[in-house]
């Protein structure tokens, strides 16, 4: 019953990490420059913690140069914006990444926009989100563009092929869809606020669902043959009790439509890190004027 | 004739009213919005749109002082003096007119205007603000554009609407503002397989791309609205993107080229004016605030 390919987010992203490491090699030996990723995190979040701990530990795998700064839960916005500040001006740094969410005390907007926006490898400065929504060079988002390198590598050109993005979050949807425009599909964003939604994602050869709904996208709303990229990790109850993640698709009727469709879980999210690990790795070549690695940004 | 017209002439004279009241409030408050356009070079390339926004500031009670550099002014020139303008706080917009010498790029131009006075809404962080929903200073065609929907009896929310044409300044911010208030948005451009599926399926089609002619009334949902924001010379006339004629027979509602989104734009610019005033007296109260006298 089951036509579409499954893509596999967690070889293709280790196939990422592998060309990041090769091109870190390449960069330390022809050049004597290793990147640096700092990761700052407030407070004791639990998955937090696991975030921050698997994204050192897949630097340091990669050949770069990790710095993990952890404050206290009650540090105070001044503390946290002279770290910033400090780590703005490091040389050795070149991305710098705040692990959300921040202390409620603390002014997310505030610390993020304070991050020099060519080392914010998140892509959440306010300027690289007009530097992307006007199609210019930025740091770009990693979950998003962990979904268009999948693209690129299962459809080869884009272009003009009519793409749906389900849910317009500034994290996910948007970037997602000017992402899509960049590379000329005919884009539409559908939300909770879109008429007759089915219909909507019956048009899409490329279907982005990122709304945070459990298994909201049924079989019956995907065009037979479209690639299916579900962005959505969801815990819900299974048989006898047992909790599973689950995507925003509902997984067995969207696979028997579809021509390609990404598995919750390892899907989108192994691909996450290895493009934070990516944008690290173009964020080094920009500042020492290097050519950007190929393939590996927006 | 079937549709109606959109008026954008009289929907900017009312919104130039209401401005007026706003920048008389400001300047009671010691803060008389200010706005100071460069221009670089030959200033009769741009003389028309300069006058234009004068005559709108007059009638807006907005101040408007117009500057023109030498054409071999230097970049760093020019930085310096938006530096000094960013700087002195009786300016509260700065307008940068196009076209501008080919050692001067435009975007690196509009970077080093201060985003709390930028009125033109070209800055990356203003771009970046209009895409996470903080619509305060916009792109002023784009916002005029949406300016014109929003005065139509149409339930913004959930609306389909089909932007035609994704430029930097005009479609893609028209896209993000109805995003923004909650349109279903799908933006199709010169790759687009089919435009007319697209915009026969919209509520409301807005086109941006500059080719006379390119939508005609069979791309049209019967009733549908049509915002054309095209500017095209054509036998001596000023036409739009869309074929006025067989157009007018299908849709609900159509603004007219000239005297559609044009007027507006420019009204659209000395709104942003008092936003920017507004901006800039709130953030002087704040540091004043903060600072122990």
């Amino acid at each position: 019953m089951m036509g579409a390919t499954v893509i596999d987010g967690k070889k293709f992203a280790a196939g990422v990490r592998e060309q990041v490491a090769a091109h870190v090699t390449k960069l330390k030996s022809e050049n004597g420059i290793t990147p640096g990723l700092a990761v700052v995190l407030v407070g004791e979040d639990p998955a937090s913690q696991v975030y921050v701990r698997s994204k050192g530990k897949q630097t340091v795998e990669v050949g770069m140069n990790s710095y993990e700064h952890r404050l206290d839960a009650d540090t105070s916005e001044a503390d946290l914006l002279a770290l910033i500040a400090k780590l703005n001006n490091d040389p050795d740094v070149h991305g710098i990444l705040v692990q959300l969410p921040l202390p409620a005390h603390l002014d997310s907007d505030l610390v993020i926009n304070s991050i020099d926006p060519t080392k914010d490898v998140d892509g959440f400065h306010i300027s690289n989100v007009g530097l992307l929504g006007t199609g210019q060079k930025s740091m770009v988002p990693c979950t998003p563009l962990g979904c268009l390198m999948m693209l690129r590598e299962h459809h080869g050109s884009l272009s003009g092929l009519n793409a749906v993005v389900v849910g317009r979050s500034n994290i996910v949807g948007k970037p997602m869809a000017q992402l899509l425009l960049g590379d000329s599909c005919t884009v539409t964003i559908a939300h909770s606020r879109t008429k007759d939604l089915p219909e909507v994602v019956r048009q899409a050869d490329i279907v982005v669902a990122a709304v945070g709904r459990p298994e909201m996208v049924t079989g019956d709303w995907i065009k037979p043959g479209a690639t299916v990229i579900d962005v959505g990790i969801n815990r819900i109850e299974g048989a006898e009790g047992k909790a599973r993640l689950v995507g925003d698709c509902h997984y067995e009727s969207c696979a028997a439509v579809a021509g390609a469709i990404t598995p919750v879980p390892g899907g989108v999210g192994p691909m996450t890190i290895a493009c934070l690990l990516a944008n690290t790795l173009t964020a080094c070549c920009r500042a020492n004027g290097l050519a950007e690695p190929e393939g590996l940004t927006a | 004739m079937r549709a109606a017209l959109i008026d954008g002439k009289s929907i900017a004279a009312e919104m130039r009213q209401e401005i007026a009241k706003e920048a008389s409030e400001l300047a009671a408050k010691g803060w008389q919005p200010r706005l100071v356009s460069i221009s670089v070079g030959d200033a009769a390339a741009s003389e028309i749109y300069v006058r234009n926004q004068q005559r709108s500031a007059e009638s807006a009670r907005v101040q408007f002082e117009a500057r023109n550099y030498p054409n071999d002014i230097s970049m760093e020139q020019l930085v310096g003096v938006l530096q000094g303008l960013n700087a002195d706080p009786r300016v509260n917009g700065i307008i940068v007119q196009r076209p501008l010498p080919s050692h001067i790029p435009v975007k690196t131009l509009q970077k080093a205007v201060h985003p709390l006075k930028d009125v033109e809404g070209m800055h990356p962080a203003s771009i970046g603000n209009i895409v996470y929903n903080d619509l305060q200073l916009g792109p002023c065609t784009a916002v005029a554009a949406v300016e014109l929907l929003k005065t139509l009896p149409l339930k913004i929310e959930g609306l389909d609407v089909t932007v035609i044409g994704h430029s930097e300044i005009v479609g893609k911010p028209i896209a993000f503002l109805l995003m923004g208030l909650g349109a279903t948005v799908t933006v199709c451009h010169h790759m687009t397989r089919s435009v007319a599926m697209h915009s026969r399926a919209a509520d409301a089609v807005f086109v941006a791309v500059g080719k006379p002619g390119l939508v005609t009334g069979d791309m049209i949902k019967p009733g549908a609205a049509l915002i054309d924001i095209g500017i095209n010379r054509v036998d001596g006339k000023t036409v739009g993107d869309a074929d006025f004629v067989s157009c007018a027979e299908v849709a609900g509602w159509l603004t007219p080229v000239p005297g559609g989104v044009g007027p507006v734009t420019v009204a659209v610019l000395m709104r942003n004016a008092i936003h920017a005033t507004r901006l800039q007296m709130e953030a002087y109260s704040d540091a004043y605030a903060k600072t122990e006298v």
